[in-house]
């Protein structure tokens, strides 16, 4: 049921993308998308969509995931391919009524989808292979210059990372409210919207209650330990980057610099 | 012997199959619960109790294997897992945090009202249930969420028990209670046992609690069955309980040291009643000598 939602998911695993530095990963990760939206040539998409393969070949994940993952954009991507088939400029190869089909449409269609799923599948190989307490150092790590603006960052990587660890809790709680209240009967997928809406309550109401319940606890747990936010805590766990990181980082630098080259030089 | 009334036929449950997170929780299980049983289910954390229970009114559904209500498979129809729904009660761990209503008499109708049954009837039930478990008439017009905690464990119950289920399966009724709480929630459940006569199950941890009430003990382990019968004779195997992880009643360990130590007591001791009575006899035999 809701336990098998694959949407940011870690799966564990210990190949040279798990061990990759956090912020290495996420710096990444932000290049692959720059890298991503300059590609504008066939061999450029080739050349990203050849580096994604290869993470993911290298990360080994299972092919059959990241389709699971991408299973609820289906509508998304098809609708973006269907009006970019239609708005294409140039001469039409084919007409009816008042659409028409360019072949620019087409090369178009087929590239945002490209782009959107590409772009999905990139993302996912950072949740899938960091642990979503390593996602949010590497993130504060990443924003700590933002300190001196008077930005939060750790306040905010904190809040971050609750609300990651809180996800699973809510979702096994959600599912056994659920379970809770079907043994009373409730039926969840009959009747018409109203209806359906009102069954919701019974989920609802106690999730609610739990959520504050559980925020409520935690904060007065965290006093007890005497939490007063970032000022001068420490670390069990430094992050270090390694040559592996320095080496991955030109790797991507090196991407993107030929992706523009590429759709530079229109080939 | 009384006829079953639940039947597991080698039901098997394996989470998440085809992921790295793939876990086998149950492992072909037989097992069968009776009309009128008390059944404890024991075993430690993490052992299937709460998979396997919650097969007994089709929330979940088996890898492979069977649950028959009356003979009839519960997973067959839309219609028949509707009736081992209302014919399997399932109290949850912890059931309070599943109230909603804004008044208890609301939120224990809440059942009986999704098995469509005339305002009266229900009315009847609600009242009826708030006896069993020993709700006052005055609390069933307060919001749940000023109850104390004891009675909203109560009214959660309650909840289940309008529903007038012929299984009432319990998950850790007792948990995070006073042992004044327990006892007194134990014999509420086993008043609802004795007047209508329905099959209890109860998962607990408590050896001592499943001594006491139970007829018949089912002792899981990774899965699977490892042991069932009477109490007595699950507690004749004292080693083997200990080895799975598990406590004996605390009766069970003081007749082992008695008897290692040369007192001539019976081996199937496992409450404080027939302790006393068994050293009573040993007493009194010793006196005639």
């Amino acid at each position: 049921m809701l336990k098998d939602v694959t949407l940011g998911q870690y799966f564990p695993g210990t190949t040279v993308v798990h061990r990759l530095d956090p912020r290495t990963k996420i710096l990444l990760v932000v290049l692959y998308i720059v890298a991503l939206f300059c590609a504008k040539t066939w061999l450029a998409y080739l050349l990203v969509g050849v580096c994604l393969a290869a993470a993911i070949a290298a990360a080994r994940i299972r092919l059959s995931a990241m389709l699971k993952g991408l299973k609820p954009l289906i509508f998304i991507v098809l609708l973006t391919g269907l009006l970019n088939l239609f708005y294409g400029r140039g001469e039409p190869i084919a007409r009816f009524w008042i659409f028409k089909i360019t072949r620019e449409g087409i090369e178009n269609a087929v590239f945002m989808v490209l782009r959107i799923v590409m772009l999905v599948m990139g993302t996912f190989m950072l949740t899938y292979t960091t642990s979503p307490i390593m996602l949010t150092y590497g993130l504060e790590l990443l924003m700590k210059p933002l300190k001196v603006l008077k930005v939060p960052v750790h306040e905010l990587a904190m809040m971050m990372s609750m609300a990651l660890r809180l996800i699973p809790t809510l979702i096994e709680e959600t599912d056994k409210i659920i379970s809770a209240q079907k043994a009373r009967g409730a039926e969840f997928d009959t009747g018409n919207l109203i209806q359906k809406a009102k069954a919701m309550l019974p989920i609802l109401i106690p999730l609610f209650l739990s959520s504050f319940r559980r925020a409520d606890e935690l904060a007065t747990a965290m006093e007890a330990r005497c939490y007063h936010g970032g000022e001068g805590r420490t670390r069990l766990n430094v992050l270090h980057m390694a040559a592996r990181d320095v080496l991955a980082l030109c790797l991507g630098a090196a991407l993107v610099a030929a992706v523009v080259v590429l759709s530079k030089f229109g080939l | 012997m009384n006829e079953p009334i639940l039947k597991i036929e080698h039901l098997t449950h394996v989470y998440s199959q085809g992921t790295p997170f793939e876990l086998t929780a149950v492992r072909d299980v037989d097992l069968e619960i009776r009309k009128g049983e008390v059944l404890a289910l024991i075993g430690h954390t993490g052992s299937g109790k709460s998979t396997l229970i919650q097969h007994l009114n089709a929330l979940i559904k088996p890898t492979s294997g069977r649950v028959l209500l009356n003979g009839q498979d519960i997973f067959e129809s839309k219609k028949s897992v509707k009736a081992a729904r209302a014919a399997v009660g399932l109290v949850f761990q912890y059931p309070e945090y599943q109230l909603f209503e804004e008044t208890v008499y609301k939120d224990i109708a809440f059942g009986p009202k999704n098995m469509k049954l005339p305002q009266d009837e229900i009315d009847g039930r609600v009242r009826r249930a708030a006896r069993f478990v020993g709700l006052e008439e005055d609390v069933l017009e307060r919001a749940p969420f000023d109850l104390s905690g004891g009675q909203k464990r109560r009214a959660a119950i309650a909840g289940v028990i309008a529903m007038l289920p012929e299984v009432l399966v319990l998950d850790e009724p007792m948990a995070g209670l006073d042992p004044a709480g327990r006892e007194s929630i134990m014999e509420n459940i086993l008043s609802y046992h004795d007047e209508t006569n329905a099959a209890i199950v109860i998962v607990t941890h408590s050896m001592d609690e499943a001594a006491r009430y139970a007829h018949r003990m089912a002792v899981l382990d990774h899965g699977r069955v490892a042991m069932t019968g009477t109490p007595e004779e699950v507690f004749s195997h004292g080693a083997e309980l200990r080895a799975m992880g598990l406590a004996t009643p605390v009766m069970t360990d003081l007749s082992e040291r008695l008897i290692a130590l040369g007192v001539q007591v019976p081996g199937n001791v496992y409450t404080v009643e027939r302790m006393a009575d068994a050293l009573m006899a040993l007493e009194r035999g010793r006196e005639r000598a």
